[in-house]
C-alpha cells in the first residue's frame, strides 16, 4: 500500500481549521489579558496553579508533533514493543523528575527557572550552563514544531511548507504574546481537551476501518521475529535504552517542566506529575500504535517515515475526523510552542535581566514584562528563519542532550548535598563534555582499548542513571545498592560491546564522567551551605515584601560556596547549617 | 501474541487516554467552580 498521495483539505477549510484554532486561543487568552500584566504572573502564573490546569499543561507541553510522528516511527520499524519503548521512558522523564522536583520547590518555592537556582547556590557560570542550554533546547524544540506544523500543512493542504510554518509561528505567538505563561496554561487545558479526546476516536477508528483485527492474521508476514517480539532486544537497544539513559537529563534541562513545577501549588505536584505521566504515556504509545498497524498493513510511507501518521489518517478517516486529526497535530504542536516561547522569555527575564542585566535588586518588572515579550518576538523569528532552512537539527539535538546529561548530577546535587561547589559543578560539566564528545561522534577509533575505556565508564554511568532514579524515590542507602549493584550487573554484558552503541554511550559517559569529577571535587571541599538562602534570593520581583528580602539577604551574610563572581545575588559564604531542612544533608 | 490479545494491547491505550481526560475534567471543574465561589481567578 502506497501512502504516498494522500486526500488534502481545500484551501478554505485549512484557513477556517487554522482560523479557528488560534482564533480561539487568542480569544482564550484575551479573557484573561490583564492591561498591567504581573511579571511572576507572566512567568509561573502566581505559583499557584490547580491540579486541572497544571496536570493538562504539563501532559500538553510534553506532547510535541514529534513524539507522536517519532513514536509511531518506532512502532514500524521496531514492531510491537516500538511505541512502548518510545512513550513509556518519555512519559517516565515526568515520573522521575517529580521526586526531585518537591525538593526543588521546597527549597525554592518562588523560583522561576532553574538557572536562577543554580545562581542563587553556586553563581553565575552554573547559571549561564543551564541558562544556555535551555535557551538552544527550547529554541531547536521551537524550529521543530514549527517544521512539523510547515509539514503537515504542506501535506494536507495546497499551501506551501513556508506559509504552513509562518501560519503556525504567527498563530501561536499572536495568542502567548500579552499574558505570557498565563495564556500558555489556559489555552493548554484546551488543547489537551482536543489532544486527548481525538486519541480516544482517531486510533479506534482506524484500528476497525483498515480491518483489524483480521489483519493481525493476514500481514503477520509482514513482520521479522524481532518486530513480532514484545521482548525484542532490537528494539530496546536502539530505541529503549538510550531514552532510559535521556530520562533525567531532559527533565531536567527542559525549561518548560520546571516553569510548570515553580506554577503548581506545591500541594499538587505529586498528582500532576502522576496524571500528566500517564496522560502522555497513554497518548504517545497510543498514537505510536498506527505504526504497528502500518507495519501489518504493508504500509509504505514513501521515503520520510514522518508522512506515517498523517498518511494514515488521510487514508482511512473520513473528512471529519480528518479535520479532528488536524487539530490534534496542531494542538500538541502549538502547546508546545507557546511553552517554549514562555520559558524563553523566563529566562531572559529572570536570569539575562533580572539576575544579572539589573540585579534583583533593582529589576523593574515592567522593564522585565517588555524584556519577556520581546523575546517571544525574537524567538519566533529566529526559529521561523531556521525552519524555512530546513536545517538538520539532529547534531544540535544530541549535543544539546549530552549537555543536558552532563547537568544531571551536579544539579541534582546541588539540592541536596552542601559540599557541593561551584568550581566542582562546573568542572564536572566540561570534563564530561570533553569525554562525551569524541564518543558521541567517533573521534577515536572505538575497537581498541579506548573502546574498552568507553564501556567501563558507561558501565560506571549505568549506574549512576539507576542510582540517581532511586534515590528520587527512596533515599541515599537504596541509591547506592542499586547503583552498585546495576553497574556490576550490567559490566559482563557491556564490557566489550557497548561502545558500539555511540548515542547510548554518549549519555552514559556523561553522566559518569560529570558524577565522578563532581562527586571527587565536592567530598573533601569542607564547604557548607544553608539551602534556605534560597527561597530568600529567588522570591517574586514583583511583590514589594519579597523585594525587600531580597535586598536585605544580598546584604545579609547568608550562606553560599563562593561562586564565580562578587555581584548582588551571588552567595558568598555560609554562616550555618543548623537551619538546614533535615533532607538537605540526607545525601551525603 | 494473540489476534484478542493483540486487539486489547492496540485498544487499551485510548480507553487509558479517556480516564485520563475523565480526570483532569473533573479537577478543572471542582477548582473553577470553587474560585467562583469564592470570586477568585482561576489563573
Amino acid at each position: 500500500m502506497d501512502g504516498t498521495e494522500t486526500f488534502q483539505f481545500s484551501a478554505l477549510v485549512v484557513v477556517g481549521l487554522l482560523v479557528f484554532f488560534y482564533g480561539g486561543s487568542f480569544w482564550m487568552s484575551t479573557r484573561i489579558g490583564k492591561k498591567d500584566e504581573n511579571a511572576d504572573g507572566y512567568m509561573t502564573g502566581g505559583n499557584n496553579i490547580g491540579f486541572g490546569m497544571s496536570a493538562a499543561s504539563m501532559t500538553a507541553t510534553w506532547i510535541w508533533a514529534a513524539s507522536m510522528y517519532a513514536s509511531a516511527t518506532s512502532g514500524y520499524t521496531y514492531g510491537i514493543s516500538g511505541p512502548i519503548h518510545y512513550g513509556l521512558w518519555g512519559a517516565l522523564m515526568i515520573l522521575f523528575i517529580y521526586p526531585f522536583g518537591k525538593r526543588i520547590r521546597s527549597v525554592a518555592p518562588k523560583a522561576h527557572t532553574l538557572a536562577e537556582v543554580m545562581y542563587a547556590r553556586h553563581g553565575r557560570s552554573s547559571q549561564l550552563m543551564l541558562a544556555g542550554s535551555n535557551v538552544v533546547g527550547s529554541l531547536i524544540s521551537l524550529m521543530s514544531n514549527f517544521i512539523a506544523g510547515g509539514v503537515l500543512i504542506s501535506l494536507l493542504s495546497p499551501f506551501n511548507f513556508v506559509q504552513g510554518v509562518f501560519a503556525v509561528a504567527a498563530g501561536t505567538l499572536l495568542y502567548a504574546v500579552w499574558s505570557g505563561f498565563r495564556a500558555s496554561v489556559l489555552t493548554d487545558f484546551v488543547q489537551v481537551l482536543a489532544m486527548l479526546g481525538a486519541v480516544v476516536v482517531i486510533v479506534p477508528v482506524i484500528f476497525f476501518a483498515s480491518g483489524f483485527p483480521a489483519a493481525f492474521e493476514t500481514g503477520a508476514h509482514q513482520l521479522t521475529a524481532q518486530q513480532g517480539d514484545f521482548f525484542s532486544s532490537e528494539a530496546f537497544m536502539n530505541q529503549g535504552a538510550p531514552y532510559i539513559a535521556a530520562v533525567l537529563a531532559y527533565a531536567i534541562g527542559n525549561q518548560t517542566i520546571a516553569q510548570r513545577l515553580f506554577a503548581v501549588k506545591e500541594s499538587l505536584i505529586k498528582p500532576t506529575f502522576i496524571t500528566a505521566t500517564i496522560g502522555y504515556g497513554a497518548m504517545v504509545i497510543g498514537v505510536g500504535m498506527l505504526g504497528v498497524l502500518a507495519l501489518y498493513l504493508g504500509y509504505d510511507p514513501g521515503s520520510d517515515l514522518n508522512n506515517l501518521i498523517p498518511g494514515m489518517a488521510a487514508t482511512y478517516l473520513p473528512p471529519a475526523l480528518l479535520a479532528l486529526f488536524f487539530i490534534m497535530i496542531i494542538g500538541a504542536l502549538s502547546s508546545t510552542a507557546d511553552a517554549d516561547l514562555c520559558a524563553l522569555s523566563s529566562i531572559t527575564m529572570t536570569d539575562f535581566y533580572g539576575q544579572a542585566a539589573a540585579g534583583k535588586e533593582k529589576a523593574n518588572p515592567r522593564t522585565m514584562l517588555l524584556v519577556g515579550r520581546i523575546t517571544m518576538v525574537v524567538a519566533t523569528a529566529a526559529a521561523v528563519a531556521f525552519a524555512s532552512m530546513r536545517l538538520s537539527i539532529l547534531d544540535l539535538l544530541v549535543f544539546v542532550g549530552a549537555l543536558w546529561g552532563a547537568l544531571v548530577f551536579p544539579v541534582l546535587a546541588s539540592f541536596y548535598w552542601e559540599k557541593v561547589t561551584s568550581k566542582a559543578f562546573t568542572s564536572s560539566v566540561i570534563a564530561a563534555l570533553v569525554v562525551f564528545l569524541p564518543v558521541r561522534f567517533g573521534w577515536i577509533p572505538t575497537d581498541g582499548a579506548f573502546g574498552i575505556f568507553v564501556d567501563v565508564v558507561s558501565v560506571i554511568g549505568i549506574g549512576v542513571v539507576l542510582g540517581l532514579m532511586t534515590f528520587g524515590f527512596f533515599g541515599i542507602k537504596a541509591a547506592k545498592v542499586v547503583g552498585v549493584l546495576a553497574a556490576v550487573l550490567a559490566a559482563p554484558f557491556a564490557i566489550g560491546h557497548l561502545h558500539e552503541h555511540a548515542t547510548l554511550c554518549g549519555s552514559l559517559v556523561a553522566y559518569a564522567v560529570s558524577t565522578v569529577v563532581c562527586w571527587a571535587m565536592s567530598v573533601r571541599s569542607g564547604k557548607t551551605f544553608d539551602f534556605s538562602v534560597i527561597a530568600q534570593r529567588t522570591g517574586d520581583f514583583d511583590d514589594a515584601s519579597a523585594h525587600a528580602a531580597a535586598v536585605s539577604a544580598d546584604d545579609g551574610d547568608n550562606g553560599g560556596d563562593g561562586g564565580d563572581d562578587g555581584k548582588a545575588g551571588v552567595p558568598q559564604q555560609a554562616v550555618s547549617t543548623d537551619e538546614r531542612p533535615a533532607s538537605a544533608a540526607s545525601a551525603k | 501474541m494473540n489476534t484478542l490479545a493483540l486487539s486489547v494491547y492496540i485498544l487499551i491505550w485510548p480507553v487509558i487516554v479517556a480516564g485520563v481526560l475523565y480526570t483532569i475534567c473533573r479537577g478543572f471543574v471542582r477548582e473553577w467552580l470553587e474560585a467562583r465561589r469564592k470570586g477568585q481567578r482561576l489563573i
